[in-house]
């Protein structure tokens, strides 16, 4: 029952979240509150704020089973290594829209969890954008889509997990932590394909974050008729316009972040992976709480001696 | 110095101002109070900015005004022709695109302005604190975070010259692996050393404690409103109240979550800030603002095409916006008084002395 729940809040506030982005692409004519008028501004207000009560809604769902100690630490200290990563990124412009965090939340996310990496993409966003001065209208929606980028780390790391599975992989372990469900999947070694597969996520991520950021401005930005939204277009007439859009404005600074991702997977994934997946092993310890002492039985004994 | 609640709140109504308009009357307005209340607050040695407003005027407004005269052939005013055989840029080159592609940069950096100001005037741990309790743990972790940064930093400094002194010279991404790796693991290490020093002191010793269900039930329909709403408000022109009224509920509810789930958190402050006057009155300026933006939408509205033309100018509107210089003005009096402030005691001072 509460799995149930807990999916149906995934699902709810990933609908809210998406749609809020998307919803020009399916909006039919007349449906948008009187696009040349003086409510033209009101959508991206709405959007806004629905996409910062979706990371709410998300991210009290994720806290809600208290995370532990052990948790809290190494996410923090994480979102700090990746967060100096960014402030490189300012010190140092880098091509495009290459940046460092991404490959680090991808990898974590896959090693322990979607959870995990949900966290660790709204946190590290948060605390650079704090440290670099970099806190705006636009941080909602940054944080939104790197967590979204950890969370589907996770799921991928579940898949790798089935598939494995699957194939009878012997290196499976089977201590199975609540603290990194998924990262049983992976060997001390961490195999080449995992390497390949989170290469072509992180070269789709690099693209796919650039694309939704551009999609909560793009319906309100004047343009040319071929790369402009209109209501009711359709969707092949607006997949069409938003492709044209995004390949005269986006895609160059966007595949600098794809390839950079890429390029950055392929030179840290396996050691990071195996460090990732050492420190989990060290750090799957449980606290119990210690179980009253026993009577003085030996008392009782003298007791009932003496009566 | 206001409370760093007032500051978002102020950072957030330039944000709703400026997106509500395209006036360039009313977008100068904003840009010159932001650019007061910047030069008089941000003044301290806060967070320094990675790039001034004015480099951001600079390139903002040519570039946008350049890229949508260049793809936008709408308005009457036409200045020259490209040749129709070049794609997305050939046509009529008009004056109303080129002076659009300019206000909408002037209101980027009207935006960027406010929340540059925000981020120089606002302390990291003010705005840590800000976090509500229900997300009181993602609180420790930005805590955590930020207080590792610098750590990190040194950590990382210190790599590099074990690195460098051992031979080793970063020229290529492929150079930066011996010290990430380091870095990595360094930063795990201090990881281990702190969740067994936060277990040891009690943190976290029982893991497993189940969200309750009504508080799920709860978020679950807080966001089923917000979504049938917004479905509503969007496909159904005959629905849009109601789903105003539907989105309205289902973020109450969602609200009402956080205030639950942040009601069983006990929250001490080791040294509190009082809540003054001049925050009610920064508060009280910003509500002002933010009333007029939200109600006078159709004055505010102005776009140059099809002609470009001169546009209209409501003193009282104007008026209004100035309550977003309210920051600038009480401490401008702030620091009028604090000489006056301190003569008086030196007075009372030389008094006692005799």
């Amino acid at each position: 029952m509460r799995k149930l729940i807990s999916g149906a809040i995934y699902l709810l506030s990933g609908a809210v979240g998406v749609l809020a982005f998307i919803y020009p692409f399916f909006a039919p004519a007349g449906a948008v509150p009187q696009q040349a008028m003086a409510h033209s501004q009101d959508a991206p207000l709405l959007t806004a704020a629905l996409v910062g009560l979706s990371v709410v809604a998300l991210l009290v769902e994720l806290q809600g089973r208290s995370l532990s100690a052990k948790t809290v630490a190494m996410l923090g200290v994480l979102v700090a290594v990746t967060s100096v990563l960014r402030f490189l990124e300012v010190v140092f412009p880098m091509p495009g829209g290459f940046s460092p965090i991404f490959a680090p939340i991808i990898i974590a996310g896959y090693v322990f969890g979607g959870r995990f990496g949900f966290l660790m993409g709204t946190f590290t966003l948060l605390a650079s954008g704090l440290i670099t001065g970099g806190v705006g209208p636009w941080l909602p929606y940054q944080m939104f889509t790197a967590g979204w980028a950890g969370l589907t780390a996770g799921w991928l790391g579940r898949a790798s997990k089935w598939a494995n599975r699957r194939m009878g992989d012997p290196r499976l372990t089977s201590s199975v932590s609540r603290f990194a469900p998924n990262a049983a999947t992976l060997s001390s070694h961490a195999r080449h394909l995992d390497v390949l597969v989170l290469c072509i996520f992180g070269f789709i991520w690099g693209l796919l974050y650039g694309a939704i950021i551009n999609v909560y401005f793009w319906p309100f930005a004047a343009g040319s008729v071929e790369q402009t939204w209109a209501p009711g277009i359709g969707l092949g007439e607006t997949l069409a316009r938003y492709g044209a859009f995004y390949a005269v404005t986006s895609l160059t600074w966007d595949l600098a972040r794809a390839v950079g991702n890429v390029a950055l997977i392929l030179l840290l994934g396996r050691p990071m992976i195996k460090a990732l997946e050492r420190f989990r092993r060290r750090f799957d310890f449980q606290v119990h709480r210690s179980h009253p002492a026993p009577e003085p039985r030996v008392d009782v004994v003298e007791a009932d001696a003496y009566a | 110095m206001l409370d760093a609640r007032v500051w978002f709140l102020w950072a957030v109504t330039t944000l709703v101002a400026a997106s509500s308009t395209r006036s360039p009357l009313y977008v100068i307005v904003m840009l010159l109070t932001t650019t007061v209340v910047g030069a008089t607050c941000a003044t301290g040695e806060g967070r320094r900015a990675p790039l001034s407003p004015l480099r951001f005027a600079v390139v903002s407004v040519p570039l946008s005004a350049l890229f949508n005269g260049l793809t936008v052939h709408l308005g009457d005013t036409v200045l020259f022709h490209l040749p129709d055989w070049l794609p997305l840029l050939g046509g009529a080159i008009t004056l109303e695109a080129l002076a659009f592609g300019a206000l909408n940069g002037l209101t980027l950096t009207v935006i960027f302005s406010a929340f540059s100001v925000f981020n120089q005037v606002t302390p990291v741990r003010d705005l840590v604190k800000l976090t509500p309790r229900a997300f009181h743990e993602g609180g420790v972790v930005l805590s955590i975070a930020l207080t590792f940064i610098p750590q990190t930093t040194q950590s990382l400094k210190r790599i590099r010259e074990a690195q460098a002194v051992r031979g080793h010279r970063v020229q290529g991404i492929r150079d930066w692996l011996p010290i990430v790796v380091p870095l990595l693991v360094s930063g795990l290490e201090r990881a281990m050393g702190l969740a067994e020093a936060m277990v040891a002191r009690g943190y976290g010793a029982v893991t497993d404690e189940e969200q309750p269900l009504r508080t799920q039930g709860l978020l679950v329909l807080g966001l089923l409103l917000l979504l049938a709403g917004w479905l509503a408000y969007l496909f159904r022109a005959a629905w849009r109240i109601p789903g105003i009224a539907a989105m309205g509920a289902g973020a109450a509810m969602i609200g009402l979550v956080v205030w639950m789930t942040g009601r069983a958190v006990h929250h001490t402050v080791y040294r509190a800030r009082a809540w003054t006057g001049k925050d009610t009155l920064a508060v009280l300026g910003c509500t002002l603002t933010l009333t007029v933006t939200l109600t006078q939408r159709e004055v505010l509205y102005y776009s140059p095409y099809p002609q470009l033309t001169l546009p209209a100018f409501d003193p009282l509107v104007g008026l209004a916006l100035l309550g977003l210089l309210v920051p600038a003005i009480v401490t401008m009096a702030a620091e009028d008084a604090r000489p006056l402030a301190s003569e008086t005691q030196r007075d009372e001072g030389t008094n006692g002395g005799f």
